[in-house]
């Protein structure tokens, strides 16, 4: 009852005015108001629970593949790493091989994100200046030009989350300018190179402080199998490349060890994928096979 | 200092018209169907939705996923997830009149989010991986006009 005076029949109030009740009328607009929010906000209702296998290939996409940084971003929080001491020396000479080219623009631009973690300014420009080069040889210069310019920039004014931006941006704009230029094998091979340079460094300091959490960040399996159909998916000339069967090779390896349930990686798994991550990014960078 | 606060100012708006054009780049060259301006619209939105999430010090990729669905239509996105990293993932449609969503599962299809909110056109989920792994983004549109409705995901981490 809103008024002391009983009501004409149940459920039923002719005399009853919101205009009388000015209070009341605004009370009920905000409850009204703080309704509609609400059912706006959460317009639908997520089950707990799904099948995956509902979802045919067709509905699933495919991964994306992570930048290093949002791994180191971990080992930041789990440690103080030593990324100075994970950083390569020297220049990378250009290689004739375009599949060799794509893997180690991929590649050094990992590297440049191991540069940013340890806020090297002059390494980080060295290594725009690289990507670059690298860019240019295999017809994509012109897609990095700016980004690297903002590269030099960034590193100069130590703004080290803007000089970690343009590097993931670098390798969209190479990927992108490759897929256009119909080189989609390449543009892959690119993420590749990336993911195993970032793979070396990220096993070289887990097994410097083992931890069970360190280690779990290596429970990558899809995008390992996602690497491999990359791979089968090529042309035969790529697939036929020396370099690239090697590290086809390599990943069928790493895939049952990165299977296996996150807690289940020993220090021993991970001295393993470091060693052949190494030892595939040694001839990414060098040449041979 | 001010000139710093405008540097910051400029750098957000610049990595936000990097990050759109970037967006439409990815996934038109993704998908030759999807070379349409309405995907590229889309994208703009999705990164539009971002923004604030930008702001709060989270990383967007400047990687993208898109495409059209028709409504009750729900598609999975795989992912690649890890702990210790709290991750948004914003999504959006240029379509007027059209709302979706986006909701995380693990790789059992069990719901992982902390949090999710869905506001017209716009769409968002958070989660802090309980475990690294492989993670599904599953996208529906609620309800549009149009009988395809153009969409666009993006995701940030911290």
């Amino acid at each position: 009852m809103f008024h002391d005076k009983p009501l004409h029949c149940e459920g039923n109030f002719p005399r009853f005015s919101m205009k009388n009740f000015p209070l009341l009328r605004f009370q009920a607009f905000v409850l009204a108001a703080a309704l509609l929010a609400i059912v706006s906000l959460r317009a639908d209702n997520p089950p707990k629970k799904i099948a995956l296998s509902d979802f045919p290939a067709a509905a699933v996409d495919d991964v994306v593949v992570p930048v290093p940084s949002e791994i180191f971003a971990v080992l930041d929080k789990l440690g103080n790493p030593n990324w100075k001491g994970q950083l390569r020396d020297g220049k990378v000479q250009t290689p004739e091989d375009r599949a060799r080219t794509a893997l180690l623009l991929g590649n050094v631009i990992a590297e440049g994100f191991v540069a940013v973690e340890a806020e090297d300014a002059e390494r980080v420009k060295d290594i725009g200046r690289q990507v670059l080069t690298l860019a240019n040889a295999i017809n994509v210069r012109k897609a990095v030009i700016t980004r690297c310019k903002s590269i030099t920039d960034k590193a100069d004014a130590r703004d080290w989350k803007g000089v970690r931006s343009e590097f993931d941006g670098a390798l969209q704009d190479v990927r992108a300018a490759m897929d256009e230029l119909n080189d989609h094998d390449l543009s892959q091979l690119v993420s590749l190179g990336g993911w195993l340079r970032g793979t070396e460094v990220l096993t070289s300091i887990v097994q410097n402080g083992f931890s069970k959490d360190g280690a779990e960040l290596l429970h990558q399996p899809e995008l390992v199998n996602y690497f491999d159909r990359c791979i089968g998916s090529m042309s035969s000339r790529l697939r036929k490349n020396p370099l690239v069967s090697h590290i086809r090779d390599v990943l069928r390896k790493i895939g049952p060890i990165v299977g296996e349930s996150g807690d289940s990686i020993t220090a021993e798994n991970v001295k393993m994928i470091h060693d052949l991550t190494r030892e595939v990014n040694e001839q990414v960078i060098g040449g041979g096979n | 200092m001010k000139l710093s606060t405008a540097s910051s100012f400029m750098f957000s708006r610049i990595a936000f018209q990097h990050c759109c054009l970037l967006g439409v780049a990815v996934i038109c060259l993704g998908s030759p169907s999807l070379l349409r301006a309405t995907v590229d619209d889309s994208v703009s939105f999705a990164y539009e939705a971002a923004l604030p999430y930008y702001k709060q010090g989270f990383s967007i990729r400047k990687d993208a996923w898109g495409g059209d669905l028709g409504v009750r239509e729900k598609k999975a996105v795989s992912i690649q997830l890890f702990k210790g990293n709290t991750y948004w993932f914003l999504m959006a449609t240029e379509v007027k009149g059209g709302s979706l969503s986006v909701h995380l599962y693990d790789d059992k299809g069990n719901l992982v989010e902390d949090e999710s909110w869905q506001k017209g056109r716009f769409a968002g989920a958070r989660v802090n991986p309980k475990s690294t792994g492989t993670y599904f983004a599953i996208v529906q549109i609620l309800k549009s006009p149009e009988e395809r409705t153009t969409w666009a995901l993006v995701y940030g981490y911290k």
